[in-house]
Formats: structure tokens, sequence, C-alpha cells
């Protein structure tokens, strides 16, 4: 092969590999974010709802009172959902093995079902399980939940009944709310937010927010 | 209908069949060319045994090419697992063009000889270490994160993705399989080491895939189940890659060894 042949060929691969790196490195998951923080800072926060719910050994669980002083990451969803739970819950819950002891103890994430009929608390248990025992499932009588999510200035639950034997569809908010150790939700962080995004904001949320 | 299987992220995957129209008629395509390419083509030549073989090669590719691309394979791939991904590209870009080159008789091949500039074009991009270059740069592209979320998610994205497989994979065997342009100096020897090393180069993507703390694709990663944990489903799929290619080198290199014996003990001996 002659030496411009060669050049050619290096040149060639040398821009593949520029390309490659261009589309490689890309924006963060949410283009809205500001700051530092991959997740969405809101303009006004919003104040943690007075929520006593049920945990799964069947104990009252006062939301303001538990998770005073903890950077708590608020999810309404069930552990049916075909779609947007699981993958939230998988990612935070990879997110979490690659987090600091310290920061993980600074920190709780709350599973609050939108299904509390069909998520039993055993069912709950097992769920959250599966992608990290330090995850909090809790229940409520709907009515409750939806008062929490209008609260929370969220959408709230709506069941799509069962068809040809399949099982209902719940709609539900798909965004986290993170709540900072002042108790108030400073940043969203909405479906599609990624492992990497997790671990690079929730020690920022422990330390200076933006 | 669907055309071609596509990334759809934040979709439930069901074992509901689908019908992947595209990949039916690309394979009956592929199909009705190889009957068209041996009816115009003078086998006479050649043992039964031989022609039965290259039959078989051609089924066996059409075989990888339809159970990689179509239903469950296909959207698996497309939308929920790296790993299946992943045997997709061993199927398309890797095992089913050999064979295809394979199936094809010599004096098909020779039909190609009058037409100059299709020559040119075959001697320059079919020539050993373009090819290889061209088959690595290739691999290495249609394997980038950015690349791979931002082509599946379209079916002409996906669809392009397979074919810079296949068409990668023509060029890298071509000129260890195909007669035309000929290559006397290309030694078997030559072939079995250009085959080694493609079966032991660390690719990029690869090492992206084993090494990386975080899931790489966004796609696989907000894929809902069968997936649970994306970045053990990326270390599988980078596993697959290594292995796969590794083995398939291998079996080139076994077949060529075994033509280049036969080729050695048919040469009439010096007297």
């Amino acid at each position: 092969m002659t030496r411009l042949r060669w050049r050619g060929v290096s040149g060639l691969m040398a821009a593949a590999l520029l390309v490659g790196t261009a589309a490689g490195c890309g924006l963060p998951a949410d283009g809205s974010s500001l700051g530092e923080l991959r997740g969405t800072v809101m303009e006004v926060p919003i104040e943690k709802p007075d929520l006593v719910l049920t945990d799964t050994n069947g104990d009252p669980f006062d939301l303001r009172a538990e998770t005073d002083g903890y950077l708590t990451l608020v999810f309404f969803g069930y552990t049916y959902c075909p779609d947007v739970c699981p993958v939230h819950m998988a990612t935070l819950g990879g997110a979490f093995r690659d987090l600091a002891p310290e920061v993980r103890d600074a920190m709780k994430v709350i599973f609050i079902s939108t299904d509390p009929e069909r998520d039993t608390p055993e069912r709950l248990t097992e769920w959250l399980g599966s992608f990290d025992d330090s995850f909090i499932g809790l229940r409520a009588p709907i009515d409750e939940i939806n008062e929490a999510l209008a609260w929370m200035k969220l959408p709230g639950v709506a069941v799509v009944p069962a068809e040809h034997g399949s099982e209902p569809i719940i709609g539900h908010p798909s965004a986290v709310l993170a709540y900072g150790p002042d108790g108030l939700a400073h940043v969203r962080y909405q479906f599609g937010t990624r492992r990497a995004d997790w671990t690079h904001d929730l020690p920022l949320l422990l330390g200076d927010r933006p | 209908m669907q055309w071609w299987c596509f990334a759809q992220p934040g979709t439930a995957w069901t074992w509901e069949w689908r019908p992947l129209i595209g990949v039916w008629v690309s394979l009956a395509l592929l199909v009705w060319a190889y009957r068209a390419l041996l009816g115009r083509t003078d086998e006479s030549g050649e043992s039964a045994g031989l022609r039965k073989c290259r039959r078989i090669s051609f089924g066996a590719a059409v075989f990888l090419l339809w159970a990689s691309l179509d239903w469950p394979l296909g959207p698996l791939g497309a939308t929920y697992l790296a790993s299946v991904h992943m045997v997709q590209f061993l199927a398309v870009g890797v095992a089913a063009p050999p064979l295809l080159l394979l199936a094809i008789p010599p004096k098909a091949y020779e039909k190609l000889l009058p037409h100059e500039r299709l020559m040119k074009v075959l001697d320059q991009i079919t020539h050993p270490v373009v090819a290889f270059v061209i088959f690595n740069i290739l691999m290495t592209l249609s394997h980038w994160p950015g690349v791979v979320d931002t082509l599946m998610p379209t079916q002409l994205g996906s669809f392009v993705i397979d074919a810079v497989w296949m068409a990668g994979g023509l060029i890298f065997w071509w000129p260890l399989i195909a007669p035309v342009p000929a290559r006397p100096g290309f030694h078997p020897l030559a072939k079995i080491a250009c085959l080694a090393l493609n079966a032991f180069l660390i690719r990029p993507p690869f090492a992206m895939m084993i090494f990386s703390e975080n899931p790489i694709f966004a796609i696989y990663e907000l894929a809902p189940p069968p997936a649970t944990d994306a970045l053990d489903d990326q270390q599988l799929a980078g596993a697959v890659m290594k292995i796969g290619v590794a083995w398939i080198m291998f079996a080139g290199v076994l077949v060529i060894f075994r033509k280049w014996m036969v080729d050695e003990s048919d040469r009439p001996s010096a007297p």
C-alpha cells in the first residue's frame, strides 16, 4: 500500500474516532438542567406533604418525621408497572451500589404505591428488594395518595381498566422528586434519568446546591 | 405493521408475536437472487458434494439472518438486551457474510471480471489491509454509544446498522474467501494471521462495555424488563462480542488451514 493510501486510511480512522467521540458525548439526560445538576431544578421548591402512610411491616410512617434531615427521593408507582417504575428503580438501585456509604446513609428512597390493592406488603418488599434492600415501600388509600400528589403539583393516579384478560394499567407521575434535608424538593428527575446522572447528582444534593 | 425492528424506549416487552415484514422481504429477495445467480452459472465442473455444501452454506446464512433479525431476537436486541444485540451482530456481521461468500460458485465470481470499474473498486476495498481496517472502523462506529442511541430508535437507523454490519463483514471476508480479484500473494498463513489478529484485537466498544462503571447505551439502560441490571447485561454483551468473534475467526482459521492442506496435497510433487 502506498504512503498516500496509508495517510488516507489513518485520516479516515481519525475522523471516525472524532465522529464517534462527538456522538458519544451527549448533554445531560435532561436538557433543561441548570447548574451542575442533571435533574431539573424547580423555580419554586415543593414542600414535603404531611402524609402518614403504612410501611411494609404494617406500621405507620410519617413522611415528614421519618425523613427529616435526609435527602429523600420520592416516587409514586406500582410493582406491576411494565415500564417506567422498574426502569427508575433499576437505575437508582444501580447508582446506589456505586455511592459511598456515607452518601447512602444520608438518603432515603421512598416508593409510594399507586396500586395499594395489588401491591401487598410482601410484594412491595420483594419487588423493591430486587433493586435495593434499603428502598422503602409505602401504602395509603388512593384518595390520600391523590391529595399528596396534588400537594406536590404532580398529576393524579388514573386507572386504565384491564382488557382481554390483561392487567389494569395505573397511570402515575413518572418523575422522582428529590427532597433536600431542608424538607423542600428543589429538583425533579424525569423518566430517562440514567445511573450516571444519579451518581453525579446525589452527592451534590447532599452538599452545596447551586 | 413494522418493517424493521427498532428501539422503542419505555415500551414493555411482551411475548406477543409481531411480524417484521422488511426482514421477510429482504430474505426472500436474497433467496431469489441466489437462485437466479445459480441459474445463470455453470456448475458442471464442480462435484455434487461441493454443490451441496454451497447450498448448505447459503441455507445456514439465511437461517442465521432470519433467526437474529426476526421476532423475538430482533425486538429483544433492538430495545431490551445489549447481549442479544451482540448476538445479532455476530450473526449478521461476522458469521453470515463468509457463509454467503462460500455459497457462491467460483464461476459466478468470474463473471465480475469483465466489469472494469467494479473490479477496480473491489480491488481497492477488498485489499486485505484495507478490508481489515474498514471492518474494524465500521464495527467500532456501529457499536459506539452515541451512534447506537441515535440510530436504533428508528426503523431506518436500525436497518442501517444491520446493513453496515453485513457490508463490513462481506468486505472483511471477501479477500479471505472470494477468488476474484485474484491475490496470489495473499498466502494462507497471512490469511490465518489476519483472522487471528481480528480475534485478539481489543476494539474500543468491547473495552467500554466490559470496563465502564455505568451502562453506556441509554437504550438498554432505560429499557423495561426482561433486563434487570443494564450493567450486567452490557458486560455480558462485551463477553459475547469478544468470545463470539474469536470463535468465528477460529472457525475461519480451520477452514482456511484445511483448504491449504488440500491444495498442497493436490499439487503435483516436484520430479
